[in-house]
């Protein structure tokens, strides 16, 4: 039975003049799980906003052509561009990209957040604590009921906002890249949620940079480009196309190893980047030897350290950790204290106890501003980050403030934009660019400050493939050029694939700090720090077996 | 997350009572020595507020009101002591400054208005949970938009000042230096403004999209989690000031 039918849609931005959604006619049938995929830019957001009414009710602009909900037969379906978003929203959800925009900024207490829209909708008040009570269940946040939204972390907000949304117990679940602020456990918590949803005839939409968890869990897939359906088809055919790669899409591991044969693409004989001896590894390795032979390699002595934001809650206890030089990754799930760590190695945040070396000099005599010229730190959200209007001001601010002559900040600033991508767009407004183009300026403008140290936190968010890509250039680059690279990362084949070093962390305490090899090795580990296998590792599992 | 509200929730008498009920009291008070006309019925008033206070175990949050509003207190007796226009008697002197009686029973006056309503608004804000408070206003009819905006603020304040520390971090872990010398701080905030304005108005248009699609705009009467009746406390507590403002009028009238 069909439940969403598009016909002839075209959508235009206020003031843009490339179409957004370009043509697209296609039917989805009730209770599939729909994937949809393409690189940034490529309209899935758009289409999201789409099914949802935002589009055109919300963003305005040019459209044209027509979405049916329930049914192909005009008389018995809903058109979306016809219907209010207060009434589409009794049928179709949908939960966003980033949780915090989701919450409504007015409840106090997860329950209530969780409420909200059912309040507003008029249902009755036993029938809205039914609900929220089986969503709660399903979602696994009981424990969350009394908290306030916004001081949950980004996992547990995402869980919330789409429990506000499954809640409306909505006919079409459309997912925006729900899970791209999660941990591997939480983000594979919400693919099972999803899937008993399905179980239970629900219709899921959902748009995602995760390509092994679409081909495990999706019925079909849309692949878009530039606005335009490429392809709609099962996973094994999509995945199967010669020309993924012309659409900014990476195949699931699995699919490559099927179509090109494992022993062609040497995954059994893949090895994590702390034990692979390629030519940049070992340019990199040359260059590192090079630089320790006149100084240490050891970049930051952890001693006894301890820290909490309020006093009966410890974040970090008693931790003793030594950074060197070798690219590390920070892994382990949210709420670890990844972040609270590395603002603690910026001097963003001081000490409860203990103390923190940077080249055996301890860093509570330095401001921030001090430490810069040595650690750049590129934060989260780049709009917590980005206040210029112009793209190579924005760029140019740190070497500017850190001493740097105007015309090698300049230089420095044009470098560093080439190396993420974006040439040529040093006169834009940083506000009017995409979000993954935005965490890109983010990136450049620490970048160009040319510090012997770089600290990334979770610089994969809202990347597609090529964007990683472009990542994991920059971070071989820098490891050749002698400088420490310190990620906080979710995407745990990116850390199989470019970090020497994991440090696991869980409940503030260092779990593990190995190379990848033998961290994704360890099950028991992964299981307590709720990580999952690189892919990679997983596939050569299966053969050993 | 700190929140700008200053309601306590010490689970007593107080925090349980109806928030109409307070906010009658707070009228009451308020209108009741100015209806009786006499400086007793302004002690009257304080006294049973301070009494509610104790009992309510919120005099220690209310004093610190109290200190903030002593300079303007001060300053009334200072001015009507001295310069009151019917001032006739004097009642001591400074050195060269004479104060009059007219000028400071004027003064009296006036502080202790502003001392009855400070108690007796404190009395309210510190036992009433605004979110409860605005869902009565709600549900006696107040737009489900004018109730939002209300409440938002005690949450989206918080959020401003949190965005603003991340943003002086951003800016401070790129060399800005934001901490020393008074001048070093004040030019430091200039850069400050434009990024956390730009995210609080990001931030405002995706939410106003996320309240969309939660049914904001229905046209559904809202519904409520909790039923909160009036209890017998409340009755009684509506009947004693009735009670007071029709005693405040009689005094007045039979003077």
């Amino acid at each position: 039975m069909t439940c969403l039918t598009f016909r002839n849609l075209k959508y235009r931005y206020p003031h843009q003049e490339k179409l957004a959604l370009d043509s697209l006619s296609f039917t989805i049938k009730k209770g599939e799980f729909v994937g949809l995929i393409g690189a940034n830019g490529a309209g899935k957001s758009t289409l999201c906003g789409a099914v949802m009414g935002l589009v055109p009710h919300f963003y305005k602009g040019a459209y044209g052509g027509k979405i049916l909900l329930g049914g192909e037969d005009e008389d018995d379906a809903i058109e979306v561009a016809k219907t209010p978003i207060a009434e589409l929203c009794r049928s179709v959800g949908l939960v966003f990209q980033n949780p915090f925009n989701q919450l409504s900024g007015a409840r106090i207490t997860v329950y209530e957040e969780i409420a909200f829209g059912l309040q507003n909708t008029g249902i009755v008040r036993e029938e809205i604590r039914r609900r929220i009570e089986a969503v709660m269940e399903l979602l696994d946040i009981v424990s969350l009921r009394d908290r306030n939204p916004f001081d949950l972390s980004g996992g547990q907000m995402q869980r919330v906002a789409l429990a506000s949304v499954l809640v409306m117990e909505p006919e079409i679940l459309v997912l925006d890249e729900p899970t791209s602020q999660l941990d591997p456990a939480a983000g594979e918590e919400v693919f099972r949620a999803v899937e008993t949803l399905k179980a239970s005839g629900i219709t899921i939409i959902m748009a995602e940079q995760k390509m092994e968890k679409l081909a495990a869990y999706c019925d079909r897939i849309i692949l878009l480009h530039q606005g335009k359906i490429v392809d709609f088809d099962t996973p094994d055919q999509i995945f199967s196309r010669d020309d993924l790669s012309d659409y900014g899409i990476c195949p699931p591991l699995s699919y490559l190893v099927a179509k090109k044969g494992a022993e062609k693409l040497d995954i059994y004989g893949w090895k994590p980047h702390s034990s692979r001896d390629s030519q940049d590894s070992r340019a990199a390795q040359d260059s590192r030897a090079a630089r320790d032979s006149w100084f240490p390699a050891e970049i930051f002595a952890v001693r006894n350290l301890s820290f909490s934001y309020v006093p009966e809650l410890p974040v970090l206890t008693d931790l003793c950790l030594d950074l060197d030089n070798r690219t590390t990754a920070i892994v382990g799930q949210n709420g670890a204290g990844k972040t609270t760590l590395v603002k603690l190695l910026k001097g963003l945040l001081s000490p409860v106890s203990g103390s923190i070396w940077y080249r055996k000099e301890d860093i509570s005599g330095k401001t921030v501003a001090m430490l810069a010229r040595d650690i750049g730190y590129v934060f989260q959200n780049p709009d917590d980050q980005i206040f210029k209007y112009h793209v190579l001001d924005e760029v140019m601010f740190g070497p500017l403030h850190i001493g740097m002559e105007e015309q090698l900040a300049k230089t420095r600033a044009l470098e560093a934009l080439e190396t993420v991508g974006l040439t040529g767009l040093e006169e834009v407004n940083p506000y009017d660019l995409e979000l993954h183009e935005r965490k890109m300026v983010a990136v450049a403008s620490v970048l160009a400050m040319d510090t012997a140290v770089l600290i990334l936190d979770e610089p994969t968010i809202a990347q597609d493939y090529r964007g990683r890509e472009t990542l994991k250039r920059l971070i071989r680059q820098l490891e050749g050029e002698g400088k420490a690279v310190l990620s906080i990362l979710h995407d745990m084949d990116f850390v199989y694939d470019c970090f020497e070093r994991v440090i696991v962390l869980a409940a503030g305490k260092v779990m593990g700090d190995a190379g990848g090899e033998v961290i994704f090795h360890n099950k028991e580990l992964l299981k307590q720090a709720g990580l999952e296998q690189p892919t990679a590792v997983k596939l050569r599992n299966l053969r050993i077996k | 997350m700190k929140t700008i509200s200053l309601y306590v929730d010490k689970k007593t008498y107080l925090t349980g009572l109806h928030p109409f009920t307070k906010l009658f009291y707070v009228i009451a008070a308020i209108t009741a020595p100015l209806i009786a006309g006499k400086l007793s019925g302004f002690f009257l008033m304080i006294g049973i507020s301070l009494i509610l206070l104790i009992s309510g175990g919120l005099l220690r949050k209310a004093l610190p009101l109290v200190v903030f509003t002593f300079t303007i207190l001060l300053t009334i007796f200072l001015i009507q002591g001295l310069f009151y226009q019917n001032n006739v008697t004097p009642l001591l002197s400074l050195g060269q400054l004479v104060f009059y009686r007219e000028g400071l029973l004027y003064a009296a006056r006036i502080g202790l208005n502003i001392l009855n309503m400070l108690f007796s608004f404190a009395l309210f804000v510190l036992s009433t949970d605004p979110f409860i408070f605005v869902e009565e206003l709600e549900r006696a009819g107040l737009p489900k938009k004018a109730g939002y905006i209300i409440v938002s603020v005690f949450q989206i304040i918080p959020q401003m000042a949190a965005a603003k520390n991340t943003i002086t971090d951003a800016q401070r872990s790129r060399g800005l230096e934001t901490e020393g010398r008074l001048l070093t701080r004040a030019r430091a905030f200039i850069p400050l403004l434009s990024p956390v304005v730009t995210s609080a108005l990001i931030n405002t248009r995706e939410r106003s999209a996320a309240l969309e699609i939660r049914g904001f705009e229905a046209k559904t009467r809202k519904t409520f989690l909790s039923e909160r009746s009036f209890s017998r406390s409340d009755r009684l507590g509506f009947f004693l000031m009735l009670l007071l403002l029709s005693v405040a009028v009689l005094w007045r009238n039979f003077q």
